[in-house]
């Protein structure tokens, strides 16, 4: 994985040195909190409903044992013992002091880590499939233009003050796990018929109260013009993305009320003229950075298939465990392992301290060193032998980490909502809990199959809830929280924005409503092997309707 | 905490330090009187003859509000001895853009001024995207100025004006000019 070099170090320790001068002015008087607010949003401070919060960058969700357990230690000693794992592939902490903050920083900026554009209007830590490198059917690790994008995008002179934040996902494989399609840019790396790599690029993705799919603009961009062509988006973005109204500034408003099309012409016009500039990257620069992340030399570890076998004859846990959180690696002898943080009835991405510790252990042993953070909360080990899945799943099952969940109904995305959030409209975190409860028995969602919840407390959908399965939203209606469902969304290659089913349930009747809705799902797809997803997309939102609101109808 | 907040007249300022300012900022060129220095709203330096507009008694500069379009101004840019850039509020980042295009698309020779809420943490970004002086009236940037405190980055992740190639790094990386 990548390491800093000297420069980076410089560059990380001045901006904490200059952190702690403007918490210092702020703590003075010096600042008013209006001006101290942008500072501190740059430096990934919110201020919540109770308390500050500090979001800690995990560029593109690649993390060593080390930063994961320096992670664990603020917790353990700025925070109230646990961190929550975010849908940007970040962490949060909800209850550090202000005046805690630069040496939260410094002990960051001592494992490589800081919480640099986790917030305000500037370019977002930048977002990778989370089983990049490790995942069977990847073309190219993306986390080098992750990485390179990254840097470029650091304390960038002319678009720190965009219209709105911007967000950057890279995928490097089909099957499209980094989502996207639902970012300011999306970028697919792949390769051209000559075998050269490039980018499929998108632009104008987006969630929040106007959902909108990206739309393509270029099918294959190569390589050394990543930098120029970004800078060409990004600026005429910045030119004319709209600031009279902060809900019409994200650049998806500013694609769709300019068209594809002549935005596009703008794009390639501002390209035309960047093209042959300084940002065109060397090849020397790419291969230099693309060797951080190399694959690691994994021994050969074919005995590992015959002991799985048995122990999965000896241990049905286990054996659905495997099943349903161990993904096909590259080298056949190895697996990808997803660490649930969605234990039944608990706050989805939240973690302990000693959790934390436990992963980085894990990883240090079995799993090369290497953490990554997914963006669906989950955890996850990237390089663990099919020989050691036992050990591992042992290990995990110490400290409530080894639900075998992933993907399943109860594998659920939730916002902080109401309990943490100045913004949310309803809770989130306890509806996510009951309907995990309510489906929490193994067999029960092994039969239910695949089926992705995502939840957000407010309009702004950081639970992601457009792109789920099923979608539940958060509004506020007379002074009660009412949830507002919707179906057929997915965020993967294939990108759709979920349908919204009617009117809205109470907190009391939200949970039932999900089950009146994968009941139905039961009923009527053709087999086993097709997914809920699969069944809404061929009979249409009409028969689920009718089950949510006749079969009301019908109680009262 | 009202002294914070209470802005002087402002003063111009460059990477050399603070400096006279020979002009001055009027609606119109009859507000202006006989100035020899005069900084006019786009709309109206558009509208004025080019005798006038480029006399060789005077100088008259332009001034660009956020929303306003440099095209205009692309094909007479050696004429231009002054090009003044709007910051009404802070967080409005649209003329570090036109920076850019003045000073390095378009190789604009003359002053590049920035012009409104100038906050010292703003000020090395500025420099970069090509500003030769910004005119400030914020109270603590003009304190942190006077002390030569730019608040600025010991390395930069982007070329830009000031800075020069990183030996031994990456190409996108720059240090600052000595």
């Amino acid at each position: 994985m990548y390491r800093y070099d000297e420069f980076d170090h410089a560059f990380v320790s001045a901006r904490v040195e200059q952190f702690k001068d403007q918490v210092e002015r702020r703590l003075a008087g010096e600042l008013t909190e209006d001006q101290f607010r942008p500072l501190r949003l740059m430096n990934g401070v919110y201020l919540q409903l109770h308390a500050y919060m500090l979001r800690v960058a995990i560029p593109y969700g690649t993390l060593s044992s080390r930063q994961m357990r320096k992670l664990a230690h603020i917790a353990r000693h700025y925070d109230r013992g646990y961190g929550h794992f975010t849908t940007r592939q970040n962490l949060q902490y909800n209850w550090p002091a202000l005046k805690d903050m630069p040496k939260v920083l410094d002990e960051l900026a001592s494992v490589e880590m800081h919480a640099l554009q986790t917030s305000g209007n500037c370019i977002r830590n930048v977002t990778a499939d989370h089983f990049a490198g490790a995942a069977a059917d990847e073309v190219a690790d993306p986390r080098p233009y992750a990485e390179i994008l990254r840097q470029w995008s650091s304390m960038h002179p002319e678009f720190s003050y965009l219209p709105r934040k911007f967000k950057i996902a890279v995928t490097g494989a089909e099957r499209d796990r980094a989502a996207i399609q639902v970012h300011d840019i999306g970028l697919h790396l792949k390769k051209n018929g000559a075998g050269e790599l490039g980018f499929a690029v998108y632009v104008g993705g987006g969630q929040g109260r106007t959902p909108m799919v990206a739309k393509k603009i270029r099918d294959f961009l190569p390589v050394e013009d990543l930098l120029t062509y970004t800078t060409a988006i990004m600026r005429v973005y910045n030119l004319n993305g709209r600031r009279d109204n902060k809900y019409k500034a994200r650049i998806k408003i500013l694609v769709h009320e300019t068209g594809t099309e002549e935005l596009t012409r703008q794009v390639e016009a501002e390209w035309q003229v960047l093209k042959e500039s300084d940002l065109k990257l060397p090849q020397k620069d790419v291969d230099a950075i693309d060797s951080y992340f190399r694959a690691p030399n994994l021994p050969l570890r074919p005995e590992g298939w015959s002991e799985l076998a048995a122990a999965r004859k000896a241990d049905h846990s286990f054996s659905t465990w495997v099943d349903q959180n161990v993904t096909p690696h590259k080298n056949p002898d190895y697996g990808v392992i997803t660490i649930s943080l969605k234990p039944i009835g608990g706050i989805p991405g939240d973690a302990t301290d000693a959790q934390m510790d436990l992963v980085a252990d894990i990883a240090e042993r079995f799993s090369q060193d290497e953490i990554r953070v997914s963006h669906e909360q989950n955890l996850v080990l990237p390089y663990v032998a099919i020989a050691d899945l036992r050990i591992v799943y042992d290990l995990l099952l110490t400290d409530g980490l080894a639900t075998a969940n992933a993907g399943l109904i109860t594998d659920i995305i939730a916002c902080p909502g109401l309990d943490y959030c100045a913004l949310a409209n309803a809770r989130s975190i306890p509806v996510a809990q009951r309907i995990s409860e309510r489906f929490g028995k193994a067999e029960r969602q092994a039969d239910i199959g695949e089926l992705k919840i995502k939840i957000s407390g407010c309009i702004n959908a950081c639970g992601h809830h457009h792109v789920g399965h099923i979608g539940i939203l958060g509004v506020e209606k007379k002074g009660e929280e009412l949830y507002q469902i919707s179906l057929g969304g997915s965020g993967d290659e294939i990108c759709t924005i979920g349908d919204i089913t009617g009117r809205g349930f109470s907190s009391e009747e939200i949970v039932d409503a999900v089950e009146t809705i994968v009941d139905r799902y039961l009923e009527i797809r053709t087999d086993k092997e097709e997914t809920f997803l699969a069944t809404y997309r061929r009979v249409g939102a009409a028969p689920f309707k009718d089950a949510l609101y006749s079969e009301a109808a019908n109680a009262a | 905490m009202s002294d914070i907040s209470e802005k002087s007249a402002g003063e111009l300022w460059g990477r050399e330090g603070f400096r006279e300012d020979p002009y001055i900022t009027a609606p119109t060129l009859e507000e202006a009187a006989d100035a020899p220095a005069v900084i006019l709203p786009l709309t109206v330096w558009l509208g004025i003859e080019d005798d006038v507009r480029f006399a060789t008694n005077r100088k008259i500069g332009v001034s660009v509000a956020p929303g306003e379009n440099v095209e205009p101004l692309l094909a007479l840019l050696d004429r231009i001895p002054l090009i003044a850039l709007e910051f009404p509020a802070f967080n409005d980042g649209r003329s570090y853009s036109k920076a850019e295009m003045l000073k390095n698309q378009h190789q604009f020779k003359g002053e590049l001024r920035a012009v409104g809420d100038v906050l010292v943490d703003q000020v090395a970004y500025m420099l970069r995207t090509g500003f030769d002086t910004l005119k400030v009236s914020h109270a603590v940037t003009l304190a942190r100025l006077a002390d030569h405190n730019l608040h600025d980055a010991p390395v930069y992740y982007q070329p830009g004006r000031g800075s020069h190639t990183a030996p031994g790094t990456y190409s996108w990386r720059r240090v600052p000019a000595a």
